[in-house]
């Protein structure tokens, strides 16, 4: 038998291929590769779509800086001065050059040049959906185990009537019930406002808890529900699972063990397809809770016409989604060797 | 002993539950699990549509302020009334209806246009499906809430714009959902055979595809009454989805939240109204799903 017969993996250690095409020719490098160059078209259609939604938006900037009483000279020329009366494709392409090397614009309203504004408003909406990420998660795991070691069992039970109840619950609704109970009844947190965190650790957590907890809550029963499910199949399913029972592996050993391992996939596809909706999710919470996030400056900004800045809201949620994905498949790669290998 | 008299039967279904040794034990839960939120749906349809008229309740807008914040159980209030002197009750029915019909349209646009051009994507595949499946990853990554603020300005705020702002986020999703089930159908059989007979693609397509895939897209669409219905509120609550005197629910949550400390039950009443209806479509949907992925 000669070598040549052998399939050939890439990336396989084969003392004739140079460490640099090991490196490049590995199937989960071209995956990546191959989903960043999928994100550019994505990427496009987005700022493309969000300039012609934009420009059907009736009224612009100049007019509601000026006030309605204004000139239409005043307006006219306040126009030519932002470059509102230049033709849609050409701001489309002006801004887009600026923004390829990193140049999102100044608001309309107030000049200050958008990455500044981001600055100051995406810790926020960072915090905010980190601490909801971590919460939910850091409940969803341990209850979908405890839920999935006894199917249909008390605790799976009411596992399953909270959730199904939580994901009915539109987070407006919850935020408002939560303001209501800890804020208006107990007095125990703030209703709304915000404290930076350089103002100390707990004044911040203090007004972060129920914004985070209104997001978290319903991303706990999402969470709970999906691994809980996954789980059971996991157990009832798969030949691994009978097999290492066959063994006298121990229960939770072969759910922590076994299941769990092939279930975090699951779980970590879901989390990532879930970042790009729940940025979305964060504009009418900051609004309840007066945060000042990126989602509170869009709304503000679609209220004001400010476009630059709502452009450059839309190019950020939508590169957190595309970003995510990619994490997710990275971390896909690096978890399962099927991937890195390329045998699938 | 059931379990050990019937190996086969056990094979078959790994994920029989308890209930299976009991015979129609878990017939009857399912049927359960079917008729409760289909009946409270029906219950909830029929008292927005019918329930003012019936009751003989007051209009929902322009009461007068000598009556506001009647405490409920007052004569004539059933819930009371709120800061402007209308009837809670009958604002909650007037908004139902608003939340109601909006949520069925657009998930009737989202079927119709979703579902066409997810099977037409699946059914063609190549350069159509390409085409077809890249617009709708734009749409999808698209920040679905920016899109329907934007479509809500652009147009004004009104029960039509609001609907069509919702169906563009509707589409996408059911498109996919079509798309994976006609890939699902295209080794079968049947479709070998109409396509055999030379039967024209929009006859396959409607014929013979629209039937096998519409269990699970009207499933699907189960579950997006629930989230059209969250996200129509979420709309109405920024003051961009109903215009204000006219009740729904999401204004009514919006409205309440100004003295939430003060009478927390305008926000009580109608939050319990969209938790019930969607919990409801909710509940519906999961049972119609585990029956069409169980067999």
């Amino acid at each position: 038998m000669t070598t040549a017969a052998l399939p050939r993996v890439p990336g396989d250690r084969d003392p004739r291929v140079s460490p640099l095409r090991r490196v490049t020719g590995s199937p989960a490098l071209r995956l990546v590769g191959k989903r960043l160059l999928m994100a550019i078209p994505i990427m496009l259609g987005v700022t493309i779509l969000t300039f012609w939604v934009l420009s059907l938006i009736p009224g612009n900037a100049a007019q509601q800086l000026l006030g309605a009483e204004a000139s239409p000279e005043d307006v006219a020329q306040l126009e030519e001065q932002l470059g509102l009366n230049e033709s849609g494709v050409s701001r489309y392409l002006s801004w887009l050059g600026n923004a390829l090397h990193g140049d999102l614009g100044n608001s309309l309203v107030s000049r200050q040049p958008v990455s500044e504004i981001l600055a100051d408003r995406l810790p926020v909406t960072g915090e905010l959906v980190l601490l909801a990420f971590v919460v939910s998660l850091l409940l969803a795991i341990p209850v979908a185990l405890l839920a999935a070691h006894k199917p249909n069992g008390l605790m799976d039970r009411i596992s399953m009537m909270i959730s199904t109840l939580g994901l009915s619950v539109a987070n407006y609704v919850l935020a408002l019930l939560l303001v209501l109970v800890f804020a208006v009844t107990l007095g125990w947190l703030p209703a709304i406002g915000y404290v930076p965190l350089s103002d100390g650790l707990w004044a911040n957590l203090k007004t972060m808890i129920l914004p985070s907890a209104a997001i978290g809550l319903p991303l706990f029963c999402f969470y709970t529900r999906f691994l809980r499910g996954d789980l059971v199949d996991q157990l009832q399913q798969e030949e691994y699972v009978t097999t290492a029972r066959a063994k006298g592996v121990g229960s939770w050993q072969v759910l922590l063990r076994h299941a769990f391992r092939n279930s975090s996939f699951g779980l970590i596809t879901v989390v990532g397809l879930n970042l790009g909706a729940l940025i979305g999710g964060t504009v009418i919470i900051e609004q309840i809770f007066a945060l000042p996030g990126v989602g509170q400056m869009l709304l503000q900004a679609i209220n004001t016409r400010d476009f630059v800045v709502v452009q450059a809201a839309v190019v950020i949620f939508a590169l957190v989604a595309v970003l995510a994905n990619l994490v997710v498949d990275l971390m896909y790669a690096v978890l399962d060797p099927r991937i890195r290998y390329g045998s699938r | 002993m059931a379990v050990a008299d019937t190996p086969l039967q056990v094979a078959e279904n790994p994920a029989a539950d308890q209930d299976d040794a009991v015979p129609g034990g878990r017939r009857w839960r399912g049927q359960l699990g079917l008729w409760l939120p289909g009946g409270a749906i029906v219950l909830i349809v029929v008292a927005c549509f019918l329930g003012p008229a019936l009751l003989g309740l007051p209009k929902p807008v322009g009461g007068s302020v000598l009556e506001s914040y009647l405490p409920a159980g007052s004569p004539g209030h059933l819930l009371g009334t709120d800061p402007n002197g209308n009837d809670i009750l009958s604002r909650l029915l007037h908004g139902g209806r608003a939340s109601l019909f909006i949520a069925a349209t657009v998930n009737i646009v989202g079927l119709v246009v979703g579902g066409t051009l997810g099977a037409l994507s699946g059914y063609a595949g190549g350069a159509v499906d390409t085409v077809i499946m890249r617009i709708l990853d734009v749409l999808i990554a698209f920040p679905s809430l920016v899109l329907t603020l934007a479509v809500a300005q652009a147009l004004g705020p009104s029960i039509r714009n609001t609907i069509l702002a919702l169906a563009f986020f509707s589409i996408p999703a059911v498109a996919r959902v079509a798309r994976s089930a006609v890939l699902r159908l295209r080794g079968q059989p049947f479709m070998a055979a109409a396509e055999l007979c030379g039967t024209p693609a929009w006859r396959v397509l409607f014929k013979h595809l629209a039937p096998n895939i519409a269990p699970q897209l009207i499933t699907f669409a189960m579950l997006g009454m629930g989230i059209v219905i969250i996200i129509e509120g979420a709309l109405s609550f920024l003051g961009l989805g109903i215009p204000a005197p006219a009740p729904s629910w999401g204004n009514m949550v919006a409205d309440g939240q100004l003295s939430l400390s003060a009478t927390p039950m305008l926000v009580v009443w109608p939050s319990l109204a969209l938790l019930l209806t969607v919990l409801s479509f909710n509940l519906l949907g999961e049972n119609l799903r585990s029956r069409w992925s169980g067999r």
